[in-house]
């Protein structure tokens, strides 16, 4: 089974998609993998029908959800774009600049080095952000959930 | 890349229920800060100028002014919710 594939069956699974558009985009997905050399090298669009299902079943936003023990919480929507930006804008950041995030980040206990990200690898941890979902319970009752929609 | 956020959504709600809603314009910001974004623009393209001519190598202090207005379009859907027990604030970019 392809990954697209995996992921669409996986997002119907979860309730973010109706049966519909999963149907959709299955056949969006057939009809770009049936067709996509022939179509590209004959100029014509990758995805034959509608993309825009496909495109919009994409999640767009990061969430951030705490539920303290306390009866604290925060909820945080991310755009995902805003995501890709800023972490498009580290490699206009001065070095010196750098010198003194990484510094600061480093004596926070994350050694990060946002020197070292090139733009490719900023779209494909973005990508890879589409994928991820996290869970903490910890013992205190403390939740944490990050997970992309 | 998107239009920058037009309206901030604020609501604030403290426990005895006296809920504050404000609908903050931020399109009223717009033109002070399009001054603000042409002033530093030019600085900018005149610093990287000299740190051109001057053989530095870090000379993209305009591709960062831009950039980071893109980032400030991009805010635009982003909600922040708070709740410390005492109050709860919600905050939606609009």
């Amino acid at each position: 089974m392809s990954e697209d594939r995996s992921r669409i069956l996986t997002m119907l699974a979860e309730g973010k998609i109706t049966a519909e558009e999963a149907e959709q985009l299955l056949d969006a997905l057939d009809a770009r993998g049936g067709g996509a050399a022939p179509a590209a090298a004959a100029g014509e669009p990758a995805i034959k029908g509608d993309p825009k299902p496909l495109l919009e079943a994409l999640p767009k936003f990061l969430y951030v959800k705490v539920n303290a023990e306390n009866g604290d919480t925060v909820d945080v929507k991310v755009p995902l774009a805003l995501v890709r930006s800023g972490l498009k804008l580290t490699s206009l950041i001065p070095p010196q600049a750098m010198d003194q995030i990484n510094d600061s980040m480093s004596e926070h206990g994350m050694s990060i080095d946002f020197s070292n990200l090139k733009p490719e690898d900023i779209d494909e941890l973005v990508e890879a952000l589409r994928e991820m979902e996290v869970n903490v319970d910890s013992a205190n009752g403390d939740k944490v959930r990050v997970y992309t929609a | 890349m998107n239009m920058p956020p037009t309206i901030l959504d604020l609501t604030i709600t403290p426990n005895d229920g006296r809920r504050t809603h404000l609908w903050l314009p931020l399109f009223l910001l717009w033109p002070t800060f399009l001054v603000l974004f042409v002033l530093a623009l030019a600085f900018t393209i005149i610093a990287d100028l000299f740190l051109l001519v001057f053989g530095r190598r870090y000379h993209h202090y305009t591709l960062l002014l831009v950039r980071s207005m893109g980032v400030l379009n991009e805010t635009r859907g982003m909600v922040l919710r708070f709740n410390d027990g005492n109050a709860s604030v919600d905050m939606t970019f609009q």
